[in-house]
């Protein structure tokens, strides 16, 4: 298996902890890559476990068994200590968004960026450029409270791609879109895997199944990841 | 190191997050004010008292030689015991000296010949009175409703009062009168070629004790005789009761003060949610820890330095100053105190141990408790799920 460059899981199992050893695993043995330019796409139910990958994929959660790679290193077994600085190249959109309600957009988009080393004019720059793809100019100044559900969206995909990440993992990042958002939202994750960033979305938005922008696609039933070539022919 | 982009970043958006959490931070801020502004008040006081009492006592005289007999103190004759005192190896320039205590128009007051506790350069601004005129304290000039001031109830004499003590000489001068040495003799009822007792200065200040045997023995009279040592230990011991009497009275409002900052302090474990979402979006802990520390500082700096100034004038400050000397020492008057440079260091060092430090260590270690668990952990408090 290939582990030199993007995200890989190797023989991924991940049980919740504290609960009974006899529980099934939510994820069972998953072997996947995710490389560096593609966008991938996870579907499966709902409680399926695409969530959980996904915090697996961003070192938020700890595998039970197996390895999380990223390029070429084995994140997973590593200590918070040095963890916890590598996710700075990861850009995550939760479910839930998880936005501070009482920031504004823009302080909301400032978050990522403070620990890291990039000069304030910079930070304005990129704000302001994340601000109008997400066509949130107009409400840079407004309390995160004030937006719409699809508005308060694009700010969460806004916020992960705001520091630039070489890891893109994305969970239902259009559920709440019209068709012209969603396929803005697609352009953009498209646009991030195209100069070089993995991008990993879990969804089952059918018109992200049905986009043809997506590289390689899985489904995830049963605790198992399975890459689904039939589904990208049929697209 | 840290680079400084990031150092600046993190400062701002701590004053961010104390502006975010604006009633919070004032709370916090007012209960630091408060709780430095008692504390510091007290030490200060304490440590004043004990610098402007030993700046005095430096001024007094080595060794004070008193007659006494079976009925206590008698007037000792001023040329026998100068002559008694000066045969005594390493005793220096014996000064016999006139004074007393007389009733005033409103109590005591204590009746002076010569003025010794006074710095030189004080005295040299000030006229000395002649026959007939006084020189008052502070406490003194405070009862006058005229220029007159009546003494003594015996043999009563009338003088003018021409002049006042400064009020930073207050600690030594408040109930003082500096009359002329005829007009404290006819008060006090000495015969001339008597003094109240002897002041004696010694070559040698660390043989006060030493020589004390030697000096008694040399008079032919019983005599009673009293060091800088009894009068600083004296003072010393007041200084330290008062500031711990203070201290102790102010201990329900500390406790409740600490309560409260305990509690804001603690609120960062409802904070969990919000730092799971940091770290997920590329924070470490040491960068959680570090907003948390910049924002203590941001309240806490200004806090601690507006409760050491507050506590500052509150001693210092005459107006205030009386409020305070009032409260501590329960109605006592007190002379405008000062401060040394040392002294000074010695409050805020206090003062960074006794409040800041405390403050500092409980926002680091329950930022660090807090802060260090895994970020999906924390996720999954409120207000996301």
């Amino acid at each position: 298996m290939e582990l030199n460059a993007g995200l890989a899981c190797r023989r991924l199992d991940f049980r919740w902890p504290g609960r009974h050893t006899d529980e099934p695993f939510v994820l069972e043995s998953v072997e996947a890559i995710f490389p560096p330019g593609t966008v991938s796409l996870v579907t499966g139910d709902t409680g399926s476990g695409k969530s959980t990958l996904l915090h697996l994929l961003a070192g938020l959660l700890s595998p039970t068994a197996g390895e999380v790679w990223a390029d070429g290193l084995p994140v997973s077994r590593w200590p918070s200590r040095h963890r916890d600085p590598w996710r700075r190249q990861v850009g995550i959109v939760f479910q839930h968004l998880a936005l501070m309600p009482d920031l504004s957009v823009a302080e909301n988009l400032l978050l990522p960026m403070i620990p890291r080393q990039i000069a304030w004019s910079r930070m304005q720059e990129e704000i302001l450029r994340q601000l109008a793809d997400a066509d949130l100019s107009a409400l840079a100044g407004a309390p995160t409270s004030a937006l719409s559900g699809g508005q308060r969206q694009r700010l969460a995909i806004a916020r992960a791609l705001v520091a630039r990440p070489r890891f893109i993992l994305a969970d239902e990042p259009t559920a709440f879109q019209d068709d012209h958002h969603a396929r803005q939202i697609r352009a953009q994750l498209c646009h991030n895997a195209r100069e070089g960033a993995v991008v990993v979305i879990c969804s089952h938005d059918p018109r992200l199944r049905a986009s043809d922008e997506i590289d390689r696609r899985y489904h995830l039933a049963s605790a198992t990841l399975t890459e689904n070539p039939a589904e990208r022919e049929s697209s | 190191m840290i680079p400084r982009t990031r150092r600046a970043s993190m400062a701002i958006w701590a004053a961010r997050e104390v502006q975010r959490h604006a009633a919070r931070s004032m709370l916090l801020f007012a209960c630091l004010v408060s709780l430095v502004f008692l504390i510091a008040t007290a030490l200060l006081f304490s440590q004043a008292l004990d610098a402007t009492w030993a700046h005095l006592l430096d001024q007094a005289p080595d060794l004070v030689v008193r007659r006494i007999d079976g009925g206590g103190w008698v007037p000792i004759p001023a040329d026998e015991a100068v002559a008694y005192a000066t045969g005594v190896p390493g005793v220096l320039d014996p000064t016999p000296r006139l004074w007393g205590v007389m009733p005033g128009p409103d109590g005591p007051v204590t009746v002076v010949a010569s003025i010794a506790v006074v710095p030189e350069g004080v005295l040299n601004e000030m006229k000395p009175p002649t026959a007939g005129q006084a020189v008052v304290g502070q406490g003194v000039a405070r009862t006058l409703s005229d220029s007159r001031l009546i003494l003594g109830s015996r043999n009563p004499l009338t003088v003018d009062v021409i002049d006042v003590f400064p009020a930073d000489t207050d600690l030594a001068t408040h109930d003082l009168v500096w009359i002329t040495p005829e007009d404290a003799r006819h008060l006090l009822e000495l015969a001339p070629g008597q003094a109240s007792d002897l002041a004696v200065h010694l070559f040698r200040r660390e043989e006060e004790q030493a020589i004390q045997a030697d000096l008694a023995a040399a008079f032919p009279w019983p005599v009673r005789i009293s060091d800088r040592t009894d009068s600083a230990l004296r003072h010393r011991t007041r200084a330290t009761r008062l500031g711990g009497i203070a201290v102790v009275a102010g201990i329900p409002a500390l406790l409740s003060l600490l309560l409260i900052i305990t509690g804001t302090v603690l609120e960062n474990n409802g904070q969990r949610a919000h730092w799971g979402l940091l770290k997920s979006l590329g924070w470490t802990t040491a960068d959680i820890v570090r907003l948390q520390v910049n924002r203590a500082m941001i309240v806490g700096i200004p806090a601690v330095m507006l409760g050491l100034t507050s506590a500052y004038a509150a001693v210092f400050y005459p107006p205030t100053a009386g409020v305070i000397a009032f409260w501590i020492t329960g109605g006592q008057h007190l002379a405008a105190l000062t401060l040394t440079r040392g002294g000074a260091a010695i409050i805020m060092l206090e003062i960074a141990a006794l409040v800041g430090l405390p403050f500092l260590a409980a926002v680091f270690l329950t930022s660090v408790r807090t802060a260090a668990r895994a970020p999906w952990t924390m996720l999954q408090a409120d207000p996301w799920n």
